[in-house]
């Protein structure tokens, strides 16, 4: 009783979050109600046992990808924003992602029926430790996949951002660190009402 | 499994137990702060209102709550309320899970540490929207700093606490303290000790990292708008946290509640003592740097980050686990 009743709380909370999301007029408002809808998620997840999984959702998505997000929804100048644009053109888009998500959940639920052999039995083990046990055996090859796909989105977000202009001036640190103090200050003496020329 | 209103009752009462006691010792933690503060510079420190001054802190909980709670006309003004009622939030519900001694601890979960890790890295939210809903120049710089800086040392500690997990092969809090029975991991991952301090004084935006309210270029950064109470709140949070990871640091480096010989006189000692001398001691080094350093540039800071730090954590998971692997004492 206790169990279905957090469910339906968190369930109906996660659809109240993410529906805001999109309806939020402000932007911020929209990532703060994002990282609201990966907090009820990761209760759901919790909820049904899989607490390795929520809770590593939580890290990466709470914890690193939305605060970017915040980060640079901040940074814009929200009466720029304000501007209620036209949701219809991002209609045939939005349809194209819903239909591919549903038909992929009718494919891994009705068609391929996932086999006993990836679901460990419920046993002393936690799901942590099953994790592990697949992840770098099984799943290898997946594994190492994603691995790429992500090493190449960092390399791409780098050369696109790292610009070398001889007029950038960056500090040298081991220049800065090999200067001696004589070199830096020079001790005076003037006499009075007469100034130093440098 | 039912739960009872009992159960429920029971439950509370636990989590005020926990509470409790750390919002004292806050309080006095503190008053601790400038009394080292006072020693270290030749001062007295607060040594009027109570014994020694001991109830300096108290007395200054009061003034907070009776003063005027100031909301700016052009703020979000439920993210600026909400701002640092979230971050006291997070600093204390991360003590559900701190082992203080073998059996006292409220939730002994499969995933301690990653929760404690989660709610750390949540700490960040606090700063951000309350540099954002303060909709002022001061504030929102530091909330910038400080979104970039707690992201840049979340990877150190994250890489950190990997290494130690390598170790026990568990992710229990109880079962990390247990794995160092015989050994502290203070002595074998000695250079992961001393980037984990360094990493919670950033994290915690303590000194020599406060970069966040750096008073001397940003007012008071991330809390310049901010008053009375939530003012209040945001202070408490700050100190609640630096005994956060200082419990954290005891727990994953120094032996939790074990005594450092198992020895009579030693082990006579309750652990929760041992726990909190141990606590205390970090807590110490915490403000001996705060009295001997100066601030950091805000780019040595980003540099001691990605390019110290980071390098220097992953070549230890890695020589961790094959030193590990070769000598075949990974946990099974």
């Amino acid at each position: 009783m206790f169990v279905v009743g957090t469910f339906y709380f968190f369930a109906i909370f996660l659809i109240f979050s993410s529906l805001s999301v999109i309806f939020s007029k402000n932007p911020v408002n929209s990532v703060l109600f994002l990282v609201l809808t990966f907090l009820n998620s990761t209760f759901l997840f919790i909820l049904i046992g899989a607490e390795f999984v929520g809770i590593i959702l939580a890290i990466v998505y709470i914890g690193a990808v939305a605060i970017l997000f915040l980060f640079v929804v901040m940074m814009l100048d929200i009466q720029l924003i304000d501007i209620v644009f036209s949701v219809k053109k991002y209609i045939p888009l939005a349809v194209l992602f819903a239909l591919v998500i549903i038909s992929e959940i009718i494919y891994l639920t009705v068609v391929k029926v996932v086999k006993g052999n990836i679901l460990l039995e419920p046993s002393s083990i936690n799901n942590t430790e099953a994790i592990g046990d697949v992840l770098y055996t099984k799943f290898f090859i997946d594994f190492q996949l994603s691995g790429i796909v992500l090493l190449l989105a960092m390399i791409g977000a780098i050369v696109l951002t790292h610009i070398y202009k001889p007029s950038i001036k960056r500090q040298n640190i081991s220049h800065q660190n090999s200067v001696t103090a004589s070199e830096r200050v020079s001790l005076h003496n003037p006499k009075n009402g007469e100034g130093i020329d440098a | 499994m039912e739960l009872t209103l009992i159960d429920i009752l029971l439950g509370i009462l636990k989590i005020f137990s926990f509470v409790m006691p750390v919002l004292i010792s806050v309080a006095l933690l503190v008053y601790l702060e400038r009394k080292v503060l006072g020693a270290v510079q030749l001062r007295r420190g607060p040594n009027v209102v109570g014994p020694f001054g001991i109830l300096q802190s108290f007395a200054d909980v009061i003034k907070l709550i009776t003063k005027e709670n100031i909301l700016p006309s052009n703020s979000n003004k439920f993210l600026f309320i909400f701002a640092p009622m979230l971050t006291l939030l997070l600093s204390l519900i991360a003590w559900a899970v701190i082992p203080i001694s073998s059996k006292y601890v409220i939730a002994d979960i499969n995933i301690g540490i990653l929760y404690l890790f989660a709610v750390s890295s949540f700490g960040v939210y606090g700063v951000i929207i309350a540099g954002w809903a303060s909709n002022s120049k001061y504030p929102f710089l530091g909330a910038l700093r400080s979104a970039a800086q707690m992201i840049s040392y979340e990877v150190s500690i994250g890489f950190v606490i990997i290494t130690v997990l390598l170790c026990v092969g568990s992710l229990n809090l109880t079962d990390i303290v247990e794995s160092q029975k015989n050994v502290w991991f203070v002595l074998p991952l000695f250079p992961m000790f001393i980037v984990f301090i360094i990493s919670c004084l950033a994290e915690t935006n303590r000194l020599p990292f406060d970069l966040p309210e750096d008073e001397a270029t940003l007012v008071a950064g991330f809390f310049t708008e901010y008053s009375s109470i939530s003012f209040g709140l945001f202070f408490l949070a700050e100190y609640a946290n630096m005994i956060l990871m200082s419990s954290l640091t005891v727990i994953l480096f120094l032996g939790g509640w074990y005594p450092p010989i198992d020895l009579f006189p030693f082990n006579a000692i309750p652990g929760l003592v041992w726990f909190s001398l141990k606590v205390f001691l970090i807590l110490f080094v915490f403000l001996w740097v705060r009295a001997t350093f100066p601030r950091y540039r805000y780019d040595q800071l980003m540099r001691l980050g990605w390019k110290i730090f980071l390098p220097l954590t992953l070549i230890w998971v890695i020589l961790t686990s094959a030193f590990l692997y070769y000598f075949e004492m990974l946990p099974q």
